[in-house]
């Protein structure tokens, strides 16, 4: 998959202070799942998203233990309640050292 | 100024008008005639060439992933096809004495469920908890038994119901050797076994998603056109890449289709598919770039290559919103109408199936109701929009041709190719439902 | 509102950090990644995964014999009856507990039963958050319970759990 890593993320268009936003993520990604040969599972290094951190601001307020019980092109969302102006930032980490990262500016109406 | 036009005159004009009219006549084809072949530009798998092996027995080289990669080495070539030179039909209705064996109940009900088969759950419904998912197609056998009808009728509908019902959904499960007669002889045991208690009376359902009949599905992909619910509107940021790439020729779409896909190419799609008189036959999007990419920019863009899905998907998205508008009524565009409804009608494969079985809205026809757990969407509805669509099952874009080479695969047929005329005409019919229904692409379905 | 996307950034040290670690204030140190991958060739991350299990075994290792009450009156567990195929099921959890520094949602388990391995992720929040609502995809090896189960900051647990039927297609699709 050459778009391995590829990020998007969607915020509300209109936030006011306190309101507990609604972010939503997609990262291109093949999650790879456990192979088996005669019934035993193969002993390979799996591709897959193990972790993700969601900050705001430069601080963590949220992070996922991931397994390969996650889709393939994995969906991420939470919400949380801005009280301040800012970037958010999602950082996923992969088995193979991969480290792919969105950000979304919150800005209030 | 003459008044009068020579006689000799006449006749030539005459003579020349007949010469067009049948020159014409010619190049269109007749309702059910191949135009001057086609040759494929499809990807090798696209194409599902034949392949022979050592021991000689011939396959079709078919897609690797799933579906697909689970029928690997099943040929089918002995079946009926869409192909305009195909003029076989399946084997007329037969009829057998039933086997003197004594049938065993529950071998019939393995035989039942074996999706290997049938499975027969795929159309009825039986009685059981681990009865999943059975579907609502054909009519619900869990009191068959207390209807109390003789077996060499029961036996005769299962090995060929055509002999009862001619235009049956039905397959003919004998005459096409799925079910051997010993087999139906368990099935109608197990059939018999089916019975209420008082006769025609079950318990209550306990579980309503069991029972196809009140089952309820909802839809849970979201907005197919938010990159974070469908990773196709994500992929398909990489075609602007592919738009602007200046192919072996020296040139780049961009370099004719001035001001970006958004203005060169708004509305575009909402034709297609359509009769183009350059190629003597009905293109759609993905069609149309197997021919007009090389010849403009000198890149391929082969039927069912990433390259002519993401280029198909970037051109489709420029109309969506705007009105599905094929035209059907110029004479090229209604005769390849005709020839497309006559293959939504016509019976291949294995099961001896139309896509009027699963998709036309009739008495003992599938739309909306249940083939096992899938809800079959009704032709006359419109149902080919979202095309090209993601699929969730597989975490891949597929185009209305990869679906409909899949749709008849597991039903015993041998695929065309993606680029084959008969699907663009097969495309064209059921396209023209969608006529006034604004276009969404990219899809996000199962 | 600015969308960036960076490919293969690095991160900020002191997030990843902080992250690999202990994470929130959690009553229960509850191990997550059970070994290291391999480094050697040939040798893959099999040994780190979730193990292959049955979920009376993964509950157990989680959360010893500690008592998990039922959640249904402040979880809302949002996902299908029926789905359509298992590659794909939506999951969102929301629960209505506060996200205050003295008392906060820290953990949200999500366990598939019948999964072979039915541990499918961790989710650690924070009172910044200010309320916890998370969700995902999953890929269900079949129908089977899918179970919540949040973990207070005072240890408290809670469960909401559903069954979902994974359907299949009448013909081979």
């Amino acid at each position: 998959m050459a778009e391995i890593g590829k990020v998007r993320i969607r915020i509300p268009p209109t936030i006011k202070r306190g309101d507990a936003v609604r972010v939503r993520s997609l990262v291109i990604h093949p999650m790879e799942i456990v192979q088996r040969k005669d019934g035993k599972p193969i002993d390979k290094n799996y591709h897959f998203i193990q972790k993700v951190i969601v900050a705001y601001n430069g601080r963590e307020i949220l992070q996922a233990e991931t397994t390969q019980s996650i889709s393939e092109n994995p969906f991420f969302t939470f919400s949380f309640k801005a009280t301040e102006p800012g970037t958010l930032t999602i950082t996923f980490l992969d088995t193979h050292g991969g480290q792919y990262e969105g950000t979304a500016d919150i800005r209030f109406s | 100024m003459t008044r009068s036009i020579p006689l000799a005159g006449v006749v030539i004009l005459l003579a020349a008008l007949l010469a067009v009219t049948y020159a014409q006549t010619e190049k269109a084809g007749t309702a059910n005639q191949p135009l001057t072949p086609w040759v494929s530009r499809a990807t090798p798998e696209g194409k599902g060439e034949m392949a022979t092996l050592p021991d000689g027995k011939k396959v079709q080289v078919r897609y690797k992933g799933p579906p697909f990669g689970a029928l690997a080495g099943r040929d089918f070539g002995q079946w009926p096809t869409y192909a305009y030179g195909d003029t076989r039909t399946f084997p007329p209705v037969s009829q057998v004495k039933m086997p003197a064996i004594q049938g065993d109940p529950k071998e019939g009900r393995k035989l039942f469920m074996d999706r290997a088969k049938g499975p027969c759950t795929g159309c009825h419904l039986i009685q059981g908890d681990d009865v999943w998912p059975a579907g609502s197609i054909g009519p619900d056998l869990s009191t068959y038994g207390d209807r109390s009808l003789p077996d060499q009728f029961v036996f005769n509908l299962i090995y060929d119901a055509r002999l009862y019902f001619p235009n049956t959904s039905m397959p003919p499960w004998g005459t096409a050797g799925i079910f051997t007669a010993e087999e139906v002889v368990h099935i109608l045991a197990f059939l018999k076994t089916q019975k209420g208690n008082p006769p025609f009376v079950l318990p209550p359902e306990k579980d309503p998603a069991r029972n196809p009949f009140t089952r309820k599905l909802e839809y849970y992909f979201g907005d197919n056109l938010d990159p974070t619910y469908n990773p196709a509107v994500l992929l398909a940021e990489g075609a602007m890449t592919l738009w602007s790439k200046t192919g072996p020729a020296g040139k780049a779409c961009a370099d004719c289709h001035a001001g970006g896909p958004e203005t060169a190419l708004k509305g575009l799609a909402t034709r297609y598919p359509k009769h183009v008189g350059k190629y003597g036959r009905i293109l759609s999007i993905e069609d149309l770039l197997t021919v007009h990419a090389p010849e403009t920019t000198g890149m391929a863009m082969l039927a069912q290559s990433a390259e002519n899905l993401t280029m198909t998907i970037l051109i489709k998205m420029q109309s969506n919103g705007m009105p599905v508008n094929v035209d059907v009524t110029s004479p090229e565009a209604k005769a390849a109408y005709e020839r497309g409804k006559a293959q939504y009608f016509k019976r291949v494969g294995e099961r001896n199936h139309a896509c009027a079985d699963c998709h036309q809205n009739a008495p003992g026809k599938g739309a909306d109701k249940f083939l096992g757990g899938r809800l079959l969407g009704d032709a006359e509805k419109g149902f080919t929009k979202h095309f090209p669509t993601w699929r969730t099952n597989f975490q891949v874009v597929w185009d209305i041709r990869k679906r409909m080479q899949w749709c008849m695969t597991p039903l015993g047929m041998n695929y065309l190719a993606a680029d084959a005329p008969e699907y663009a005409d097969l495309e064209l019919y059921v396209t023209s439902f969608d006529n006034g229904k604004p276009m969404s692409v990219p899809g996000i379905r199962h | 509102m600015v969308e960036r996307v960076r490919k293969g950034q690095v991160v900020s040290r002191r997030v990843v950090l902080r992250a690999l670690g202990v994470f929130g204030v959690s009553a229960v140190f509850v191990p997550f990644v059970l070994g290291t991958p391999g480094p050697a060739l040939g040798q893959g991350n099999l040994g780190a995964l979730q193990p292959e299990e049955k979920v009376d075994a993964t509950l157990t290792r989680l959360f010893g014999n500690r008592s998990i009450k039922d959640g249904s009156n402040v979880m809302k567990l949002d996902i299908p009856l029926i789905a359509e195929n298992g590659a794909l099921v939506p999951i969102t959890v929301e629960v209505q507990a506060p996200m205050t520094p003295s008392i906060f949602v820290n953990h949200i388990y999500i366990v598939s039963d019948k999964n072979r391995r039915p541990m499918n992720a961790r989710f650690s929040l924070t009172p910044e958050m200010g309320v916890a609502v998370i969700g995902t995809t999953l890929r269900l090896g079949g129908t089977t319970d899918v179970r919540a189960i949040a973990e207070m900051s005072d240890g408290t647990l809670l469960i909401a759990k559903r069954e979902v039927k994974v359907t299949i297609g009448g013909c081979g699709g």
